[in-house]
């Protein structure tokens, strides 16, 4: 008997058992190291120096370019997050409507996911140009002088935000599959109580997926505030360092000023405050995330659908 | 609860062991055939490192003892490198150019070079070799070179019935023949110069003037912002702001490749793309400034360079010769200008128009010392200056030259 | 459900604008790669090219040794995704459907995993892996992959939270362990989400070049992400042969998703809610 509490005690920690090894063999070294790293001036070829809380001090007080990289990097997660949940959302409720060829669609709209990175950047490159650019060399045949896109420092984030807007198929498939997941009937049953598709969509479809909605507005969060890649290639940071997002600032002090120490230091700053913005929204979720784990069985959901 | 903690930690920790021994340690720098082995690594991409691997194997052929394994790290070399350097696992043998990023990590090479006499060294363009040391101590052994030049588009100035530029003109002549081929010629530019230069390129036009970023000591005030600069600067902004000059958001290769400027200052990187489009082109001196004497190119060098913590220096030097050698410059023709007087001479290089202003701009260019060498915390400061430069040359800033210059030189 | 005639064109024109806005850089892609590299940055552009370069393709293919990459995309890729969907289903199992001491924190920690920057943390993982005598082996880039992903634990752990909590009391009356319940009940019904992570990670793998540059070290251990990569130099870019790799590289995860998105609607949805 008590072999078997023991047994029932330990069941969920062997169920996270992989994580945690996979966290203390591979995570957890590199984590606090890279936390050592940020109270040392650490160049990258000479041994390094400790600096107590230097590099910290540094970034809030003499380094100009702290401030107006995480501004900036604020402003594009603010613009990007909402943007592209919401067209996420749209696009999956899109293939999900049962009409020919759908299939189709859901495909042609995965694609632009499926393209590596490096291409995509040097095409949008191409596209953007503002003299010799594909974009606005279409819209002169219909009359209009194009911005030069990634010289004008007023269109360069919303350039950026276009570009990476094509990378929405990721989330919409997290969206198409749980939505898909939604038993038929619930929606039958609505459809008799004279529910229109809009109604249903804000009274049955919302509610059920707010947890993947958590999980997007996280991820979402998360990856806005480490986009790198993208603006390396695409705007290399400019035009007058309009688009020197905060990871492409952390990058630069890591590999091209070789500062592996105040890298450190600027990571650590953003870590605290993803880490804050997960906790606000992971706070405020139990408002408006519903589980099924949570609120005990279908009967409440279904008639959350039929009567509001 | 402590004791489950416990427990998981003692199987992490078994976990990691085991995957450490599964992973089979290198023995000091070895193959299991006993030769010493050296890593190599290049920045040389596709179908060059084909080019490359062949001559790696041909090395490999001929010494018994030695392995050498070809790393191409293309594009991406310098990611790579710094996260060798920073986790103490830098290749044996490496491609370098940014010495003062990375000298701390290189062996000095000069009691090697001395080991070998006193014509190995002279056979090299002596200029060179400043480009390839730090504080009297050389770090590497150059391969390759490139000065930049003025490449112009003769079909354009045909059909703006002009005269071609020649090696002795100067900006006024490039600026008057702009102007006529703008006019002229719909659609098209005289003129091309980057928005967004590197500072470390741009600095040649100063030297050109008569001045240069920083003295010896490294103070910017007064000559980056001195009467001198902000000329050079000035006139590229008004070549801009009166239409006939664009500024390119990239190299503007591809601008000149398409037939769109006629003239553009750059290195010999793009010589076979513009030969493979069949560009009809030509390359002369970068022109002068009126009474500054000729002009100044910076120079883009790349060495060969071996890493300090390497475990088989006598190994990597040997291959160090072999790469710097004779045979290996004549090989690197058409992807890199030979850096050997010697094959200079008996391949006829001097005969091939488009590679002699190259040299004439090495030659002039002996005796200047880029700021990249002088100031410590060049990378910062370069990214500084980038930003600076862009201000007056991206037309949607277009700041008055002084006030920006004047700005920047207080850093 | 019967969705009216006027609703069907709307939908139908709402299709066709996004297609149209996802499609035309691709497109524009497509027939570039068949033109020379004069007209690809020719301008004004043209959309079709004068002559179609087929051999752009073959070239392509031919300036790197990109069968032996193909080969090891494909071990990386399959390799990661087995392991992703057998570590990230347990791990947000236990994290979905117990109550534990610890829970909570535990959850914390594994969502902070997904935000400290990788460029922080490279060069410690680098030696750590060099420890492990991983590095210039594929090892890096598979086996952490068996230990979970934070990402995918928590979008898994999501989709479980949805599943009512009688759904395996019903098992537990019937005397099945947990193991059991996890592996007999849940496995069936999470098909759609086990292959929605499946599909997620071994397009972002396929694709990571990040991963493969920092520790491979020669030609014979790159991936394709990593060759596509390799087309740019440090001054030159190789557009067309970099074009024609991108395209090639796409077919297959296409077609992945194509069997994918069958099984992800034909998942046991109905019975789960």
């Amino acid at each position: 008997m008590k072999q078997n509490n023991l047994m029932k005690k330990a069941t969920p920690y062997l169920f996270i058992l992989p994580w945690i090894i996979g966290f203390l063999v591979f995570t957890i070294g590199p984590l606090i190291f890279s936390l050592v790293m940020s109270f040392f001036d650490w160049p990258l070829t000479a041994d390094p120096t400790f600096v107590g809380i230097g590099n910290y001090v540094k970034m809030f007080t003499s380094d100009k370019q702290f401030l107006k990289s995480l501004t900036i990097s604020l402003k594009y997660a603010a613009i990007f997050v909402p943007l592209n949940m919401i067209i996420a959302l749209f696009l999956a409720m899109l293939i999900t409507q049962p009409v020919k060829g759908v299939k189709i669609f859901r495909t042609i709209y995965y694609i632009p996911t499926v393209i590596s990175g490096v291409a995509v950047s040097i095409l949008w490159g191409w596209i953007l140009n503002g003299d010799y650019g594909v974009l606005n060399y279409l819209l002169s045949l219909i009359g209009i002088k194009g911005p030069k896109w990634l010289v004008d420092p007023a269109w360069a984030l919303l350039a950026v935000i276009i570009a990476s807007a094509f990378g929405v198929g990721s989330m919409m498939l997290i969206f198409y599959t749980d939505i898909k997941n939604i038993p038929i009937d619930v929606y039958e049953a609505a459809a008799i109580d004279g529910a229109n598709p809009a109604r249903q969509f804000f009274s049955i479809t919302l509610p059920i997926i707010t947890p993947t909605i958590l999980f997007n507005l996280i991820t979402s969060i998360i990856s806005s505030f480490q986009q790198v890649t993208l603006v390396m290639l695409l705007t290399g940071g400019g035009p007058l360092k309009s688009t020197y997002f905060y990871g492409l600032y952390t990058y630069n002090n890591a590999f091209k000023h070789h500062k592996l120490g105040y890298a450190s230091a600027n990571a650590w700053v953003m870590f605290v405050i993803i880490l804050c913005l997960t906790a606000l929204v992971f706070k405020s979720s139990s408002a408006w995330v519903f589980y099924e784990t949570e609120a005990g069985g279908t009967e409440k959901k279904k008639k959350r659908g039929g009567k509001k | 609860m402590k004791k489950r903690l416990a427990v998981l930690l003692a199987l992490a920790m078994t976990g990691t062991m085991i995957l450490s021994a599964c992973g089979g340690k290198e023995e000091d720098g070895k193959t299991s055939d006993g030769k010493v082995k050296v890593r190599f690594a290049s920045w040389d991409e596709a179908e060059d490192v084909d080019a490359q691997q062949e001559m790696v194997d041909k090395f490999n052929a001929e010494h018994d003892d030695i392995e050498v394994t070809l790393e191409a790290y293309g594009g991406e070399f310098d990611t790579k490198i710094s996260a060798g350097m920073g986790s103490n696992d830098t290749p044996d043998v490496m491609y370098m150019w940014n010495y003062p990023a990375y000298y701390q990590g290189l062996e000095p090479l000069d009691s090697y070079i001395e080991s070998e006499g006193a014509d190995y060294k002279s056979n090299f363009y002596d200029t060179l070799w400043n480009y390839n040391s730090l504080d009297g101590e050389t770090y590497g052994i150059p391969i390759g070179f490139t000065t930049h030049a003025l490449f112009y588009n003769k079909d354009i100035f045909a059909e703006a019935g002009i005269e071609e530029p020649t090696n002795d003109w100067t900006w006024d002549d490039v600026i008057a023949a702009s102007k006529t081929i703008t006019e002229k010629c719909e659609g098209k530019k005289g003129f091309s110069f980057q928005m967004k230069p590197d500072p470390y390129d741009f600095e040649m036009y100063l030297w050109s003037n008569g001045t240069a970023y920083t003295d010896k000591e490294g103070n910017l005030d007064g000559n980056l912002n001195s009467d001198k600069a902000k000329e050079v600067f000035k006139m590229f902004q008004d070549m801009e702001k009166e239409g006939y000059a664009v500024a390119t958001e990239k190299s503007g290769t591809d601008e000149f490749r398409s037939g769109n400027t006629a003239m553009y200052v750059y290195g010999s990187w793009s010589i076979n793309t513009l030969k493979e489009d069949g560009v009809n082109f030509g390359v002369v001196d970068i022109p002068a400034f009126a009474g500054e004497g000729d002009s100044v190119s910076i120079l883009s060098s790349s060495g060969i360079s071996m890493s300090k913590d390497s475990k088989n220096k006598e190994a990597a030097w040997e291959f160090i010769k072999f790469w710097t050698s004779e045979e290996m410059n004549k090989e690197r023709i058409g992807r890199e200008l030979p850096v050997l007087h010697s094959v200079v001479e008996s391949e006829g290089i001097m005969e091939q128009p488009e590679y002699t202003a190259f040299y004439t701009m090495l030659e002039q260019s002996a005796d200047y010392t880029p700021a990249s060498f002088i100031i410590e915390s060049w990378s910062e400061l370069s990214e500084n200056l980038s930003l600076s430069f862009e201000r007056v040359f991206n037309p949607s800033a277009m700041e008055d030259v002084s006030d920006v210059l004047d700005e920047a030189a207080e850093q | 459900m019967k969705m009216s005639k006027t609703s069907k064109v709307i939908i139908y024109i709402l299709l066709g604008l996004v297609a149209v806005y996802f499609l035309s850089p691709f497109v524009y892609m497509f027939f570039t790669a068949f033109k020379t590299e004069a007209e690809a940055i020719a301008y004004p552009p043209k959309l079709f090219p004068a002559k179609w370069l087929f051999e752009n393709f073959v070239n392509a293919w031919k300036a790197q040794p990109f069968g032996t990459y193909l080969w090891n995309s494909i071990l990386v890729t399959v390799g990661t995704t087995a392991g992703q969907i057998l570590s990230c289903s347990l791990v947000a199992y236990g994290f979905a459907r117990f109550n534990f001491k610890g829970k909570n924190i535990l959850f914390m920690i594994l969502l902070s995993t997904m935000m400290i920057p990788w460029d922080v943390t490279m060069i410690p993982q680098y030696m750590e892996f060099k420890m492990f005598g991983w590095i210039n082996t594929l090892k890096p880039l598979i086996i952490p992959a068996w230990f979970g992903s934070a990402y995918y634990i928590f979008l898994m752990r999501q989709f479980l939270m949805g599943v009512p909590k009688d759904f395996e009391e019903a098992a537990r009356i019937d005397g099945a362990n947990s193991f059991q319940i996890y592996w007999k009940i849940f496995m069936p019904i999470l098909k759609p989400s086990l292959i929605l992570v499946g599909v997620l990670n071994m397009i972002s793998v396929w694709n990571d070049y990040l991963g493969p540059l920092i520790f491979l070290q020669d030609r014979s251990k790159y991936t394709l992400a990593l060759g596509l990569a390799s087309f740019k130099g440090v001054h030159e870019t190789q557009i067309i042969p970099m074009l024609c790799i991108t395209i090639i590289m796409i077919i297959p995860p296409i077609i992945i998703f194509i069997i994918a998105q069958k099984y992800i609607v034909e998942g046991t949805s109905g019975s789960i809610k």
